[in-house]
């Protein structure tokens, strides 16, 4: 078979392109590799010389010290417990508003999603001084609730459903009216399964936003014990200022369940990413 | 409007939005309150002082380091990310096989999903670490001389730089590669057939055709770079050597909950907003795309 030269030089060029992007890969994935790396090494090889890529000694000191000498499962279940209770809220009324100011009219409705609108341009920096008045003010200072009880709305997510609720077809929710079923039924009947696509999207921004969140638990928590993961793992490091394998196990230890959740899931990610614009 | 519909509405939308006034709108109309008052959560008084605040910025070192600061990381960061992800995006859209590019894709996408407090930790201590850390671990194989990454003023910025377009830019490879995707397939045929090369066909097609995806992502990067605290607050140690690493968020932070000159910084946050308020605007004008495919 003959191959042309256009064809050769096109397979050289994508060749080419290959190995850029490997090489790149690779210097994204490296850290990660290097984080590991130190997780297992020894804290006296640490000390004296930790620039190899493999561990000398293997150990899992490191790891055993983060979860025995650190709350480690309360942080966990604190970030959970955040992460999960605001992830549900805003999917609720994110699509219940949605679905609101796609299927009715009433007078001030354009005013109020206008609103939602602008709220959504305003840095968190100056909206989180009155907010910790506030919050303090109803006794909330180091408790989780001061991270979950103003996260119930997100403009963001109401826009969302309600650009998903507009594409509903009409029909499909006027024949369920016809045959009798209520506002609230109309929702969970036919909203909800139609508008999918965007709950799961908006169900990885709202995990990523308030799992990853380090802003507001560094101004609301002052206890040890209240901390959730991002925050903890910065307290850690600078309690283990000289133990360099516990933090980077700590380290790994966040990281790697979300890693791995993410790679399962990686399709339904980076859809919704594409399909929202949305961090 | 009948009663049914009337009370769901009701309903739902009370509640709501007595949470959006309460924890949305109070606090802007709060914070620009507090900003003209010597507010401090200590006092059982805080003063009316009207530009007081405003007055004391203009004379402020620290506030014109850190804007300083923040512009510089802001403009150069973005600058590269968007650079960087449109040609990443480009190269990973060449490639023949679809497992391929969303491999790719998923890779550069790692670092997004880990909070970035994380990551910073981990670049703090074993990337950036004078000794031992892994950039100079590699730079001494070339003979080059441990660097103290971030510890010296000189380098710390550089450092937070390369950190945050290594945390940040899998979201806009991932946005290019969509708008990329979206581009019809004749467009790039009927270039081709017009023998068109690889080049030709990203600047005269690919490009063109990305203004909508570009005034998006460009807009939506630098809204979140003004923003950026994490990374500030643990690579820049209590703000870096000679406040290097100052920014004005950490700023606000800082005055208003170590210091707890809440009204002070309420006055610095309203100038970050104007700043955001100003950006958007330049680029909505700047970045008008008046086509369709």
């Amino acid at each position: 078979m003959k191959i042309s030269v256009s064809n050769r030089r096109d397979f050289r060029a994508r060749a080419f392109i290959f190995v850029i992007l490997a090489v790149m890969a690779a210097c994204i994935v490296l850290p990660y590799l290097w984080m590991l790396s130190n997780s297992f090494k020894t804290t006296k090889e640490t000390l004296i010389d930790p620039s190899h890529l493999l561990p000398k000694e293997f150990t899992l000191e490191g790891y055993r010290k983060v979860l025995t000498e650190s709350p480690f499962f309360r942080w966990l279940g604190n970030s959970l417990f955040v992460t999960g209770t605001n992830t549900v809220i805003v999917l609720f009324t994110s699509s219940l508003v949605g679905y609101i100011f796609s299927r009715f009219k009433f007078r001030g409705m354009h005013f109020l999603f206008l609103l939602l609108l602008f709220t959504m341009m305003v840095p968190a920096q100056v909206t989180m001084i009155t907010t910790f008045i506030l919050v303090d003010g109803i006794g909330l200072y180091d408790s989780v609730f001061a991270l979950i009880i103003p996260a119930f709305v997100n403009a963001f997510g109401i826009y969302l459903c309600k650009q998903f609720c507009d594409e509903i077809p009409r029909e499909l929710m006027e024949s369920a009216k016809i045959d009798g079923a209520g506002n609230f039924t109309i929702y969970r009947k036919i909203v909800l399964p139609q508008i999918r696509p965007a709950l799961g999207a908006l169900a990885i921004f709202t995990f990523l936003e308030y799992w990853n969140d380090y802003l507001n638990p560094l101004i609301y928590l002052s206890s040890t014990k209240n901390m959730t993961l991002p925050l903890a793992l910065s307290y850690f490091s600078t309690q283990h200022a000289t133990n360099l394998s516990a933090t980077m196990a700590a380290a790994a230890l966040i990281m790697v369940p979300t890693a791995i959740v993410f790679i399962l899931f990686q399709k339904q990610f980076i859809k919704g990413i594409s399909m929202t614009g949305m961090k | 409007m009948n009663k049914g519909n009337r009370k769901f509405l009701l309903i739902v939308l009370v509640p709501v939005f007595a949470q959006v006034f309460v924890f949305m709108l109070l606090p802007i109309l709060g914070t620009g309150a507090i900003s003209f008052m010597e507010y401090n959560p200590l006092q059982t008084v805080n003063r009316f002082v009207a530009l007081e605040n405003y007055r004391a910025l203009l004379h402020d070192d620290m506030f014109f380091t850190a804007l300083k600061n923040t512009l510089v990381f802001t403009l150069i960061t973005v600058f590269f990310n968007i650079i960087i992800a449109l040609s990443t995006a480009t190269l990973i859209s060449q490639l023949k096989s679809n497992k391929t590019r969303s491999f790719f894709r998923m890779i550069v996408f790692l670092p997004c999903m880990a909070p970035i407090v994380a990551s910073s930790v981990v670049w703090a201590r074993s990337i950036y670490q004078t000794k031992g850390g892994l950039l100079n671990a590699i730079l001494a194989q070339f003979g080059v001389d441990a660097i103290s990454w971030i510890g010296d003023a000189r380098y710390l910025m550089l450092s937070v730089i390369i950190f945050t377009i290594w945390a940040d830019i899998g979201y806009n490879i991932i946005l290019f590669s969509a708008g990329i995707d979206g581009i019809p397939q004749d467009l790039f045929q009927a270039a081709e057939l017009d023998g068109a090369g690889r080049w030709r066909m990203f600047r005269l097609v690919t490009l063109p055709l990305l203004g909508r995806t570009m005034t998006f992502v460009s807009l939506m990067t630098l809204i979140s770079h003004f923003q950026m605290f994490a990374q500030f607050n643990v690579l820049a140690l209590k703000d870096g050597p000679q406040s290097s690493g100052l920014v004005l968020t950490s700023l606000i932070y800082k005055t208003a909950f170590v210091y707890k000159e809440m009204g002070y910084a309420a006055a610095i946050s309203m100038v970050l907003f104007l700043i955001i308020l100003l950006v958007t605007i330049v680029q909505q004008r700047l970045g008008k795309v008046d086509w369709e495919y």
